[in-house]
């Protein structure tokens, strides 16, 4: 593993039964990068995002760490189910579930900490509402202040402005593009080439296969080719 | 006929009906939190077919000890607890597949009935199909207080992991949970069950757990408000129903779990009426 990098993977491969979700692929996040990972429905995008976060095991080859810490997972918001009845302060202070674990309740920094990230994402008068409550664009915001009170050094993010106002896409790209300042590594799923092409030094293409990987206007000129 | 002869009378005369009161009380308690989280986990035909899984376990039990309530328990929990745990793994493999649980619950059942009627009567049959609540004894009131206990401390131990699971489970792996909480989870609602088995049989004991669970969601609470309303409306049903049953000699069991529907409906009913007031209210301020 290079010295710069924070993630490698060598050869992963993901099958679900006899289809390949994901086959041979290669390669290094530099630490403090911000790519992009680009490619058509159905092409492995999300399950490249779910074996760089740990959620899914690849069948073949090997993911590795540069330091043993858990990365900050944003999946695509159809996977939350909003009718639990949960308010949008205990959505976010699960961000803090490394301080307080499984067997207790966030304590008061939590709370605290938590109140702050709604704040810098714009949602402070939306604390006590019910998840359920929220459109899409503010639950994606609250799901951004729960990233933020995680604190990790890699954070990935699926599709994050699926469905969601011009506005609401204005505050979440402010935010990564802060994350990425701070020197952290952040790995996001796009289909707005336009919005990678400008906000994204790095760009991953996808077809199941690695299509290119560097630089983005290199990167996006092999996906046009 | 007085307040005190429809409602206190047949509690303090007879023992067998404070018995019943008392299990149901239980049973209440630990339903009501169960069934809430199996509600608001959307789980509530997984939780049917587990509670024909415990048939055919309960009926080997009943091979070996007759009708003995300890028998019967642990025959069901073990079928329960190895059903429970091959669909959770077939849930894992690949997606939900209702015809698959239909076609269990048929066979779980129709086996079930197939190894009671054997060896014992109709009258076995129809006791482990819809249970006799007016005979719990004093061993198997101990052994519904027994998981009705174990059943609130792991919830309460387990209810935010227990919660998380339900709402973003790619949430909980991602953050390095690797505890298999829908397992767990699994293994309560199989205690739960084979600790309503005997009172409501096989075929209604997902009745108390699911039908309050169901009332109280209607108001809207929170998951603490939703349990502590569901166990409220458990005890107030079993209250009902077995003074239903008394007075009018019906069966116990169907007499709670038809009482239980009741503040179903009622739930709906009047949840419903307020929220349109409410809206009314709202637009014409």
């Amino acid at each position: 593993m290079s010295s710069d990098a924070r993630i490698e993977l060598r050869d992963v491969t993901v099958r679900h039964g006899r289809c390949i979700a994901l086959e041979g692929i290669s390669g290094a996040f530099a630490g403090g990068s911000l790519t992009a990972v680009v490619g058509a429905n159905g092409t492995g995008k999300s399950t490249l995002l779910g074996v760089i976060a740990g959620t899914i095991r690849p069948s073949t080859g090997t993911v590795l760490r540069a330091v043993d810490e858990r990365p900050a997972y944003l999946p695509q918001v159809i996977s939350i189910d909003i009718g639990y009845p949960l308010t949008v302060a205990e959505l976010i202070a699960l961000g803090g579930w490394r301080e307080f674990g499984s067997f207790w309740a966030p304590g008061v920094a939590v709370i605290e900490a938590a109140a702050e990230a709604a704040r810098t994402v714009g949602l402070s008068g939306h604390l006590h509402r019910r998840i359920g409550q929220l459109s899409v664009g503010q639950l994606q915001r609250a799901l951004f202040a729960r990233l933020i009170l995680q604190d990790a050094s890699m954070i990935l993010l699926d599709e994050p402005f699926a469905s969601v106002d011009a506005q609401t896409i204005e505050v979440l790209l402010d935010r990564i593009e802060h994350w990425h300042r701070q020197g952290r590594t952040v790995i996001v799923v796009l289909h707005d080439l336009g919005l990678v092409r400008s906000q994204f030094p790095d760009t991953l293409v996808l077809a199941q296969r690695c299509i290119a990987w560097g630089p983005t206007a290199s990167a996006l000129a092999a996906l046009a080719a | 006929m007085t307040p005190y002869a429809l409602v206190l009378a047949p509690f303090e005369t007879l023992d067998f009906m404070r018995t019943a009161l008392v299990a149901c009380l239980a049973l209440a308690l630990s339903n009501g939190v169960v069934g809430t989280l199996l509600v608001l986990r959307r789980m509530s035909m997984d939780a049917d077919v587990l509670g024909h899984a415990v048939m055919p376990g309960a009926a080997i039990g009943f091979l070996f000890g007759g009708p003995s309530p300890t028998w019967l328990s642990v025959g069901g929990l073990v079928s329960g607890l190895a059903v429970g745990m091959l669909a959770d793994l077939m849930a894992q493999g690949r997606g939900r597949d209702d015809s698959g649980l239909v076609a269990f619950y048929l066979l779980a059942l129709s086996f079930g009935v197939v190894l009671v009627t054997w060896r014992g009567s109709n009258i076995d049959v129809v006791r482990v199909l819809f249970g006799t609540v007016l005979s719990i004894d004093h061993r198997s009131l101990l052994q519904i207080a027994a998981a009705t206990t174990a059943i609130l401390l792991l919830v309460a131990a387990l209810y935010r992991p227990l919660a998380v699971a339900s709402f973003d489970p790619v949430f909980l792996r991602a953050v390095g949970a690797r505890v298999p909480y829908r397992t767990i989870f699994t293994s309560l609602v199989v205690l739960a069950l084979v600790s309503s088995f005997q009172a409501f049989g096989t075929l209604l004991a997902i009745g108390p757990m699911l039908l309050p669970a169901a009332a109280a969601q209607c108001w809207g609470f929170g998951a603490a408000g939703s349990m502590a309303l569901a166990s409220a409306f458990g005890l107030l049903a079993s209250i009902a129903g077995l003074l239903i049953s008394y007075h009018a000699n019906l069966p116990s069991g169907p007499a709670i779990i038809l009482a239980a529907g009741c503040l179903l409906t009622a739930s709906m009913v009047i949840t419903r009426i307020i929220h349109r007031a409410s809206a009314t209210i709202g637009s014409s301020a």
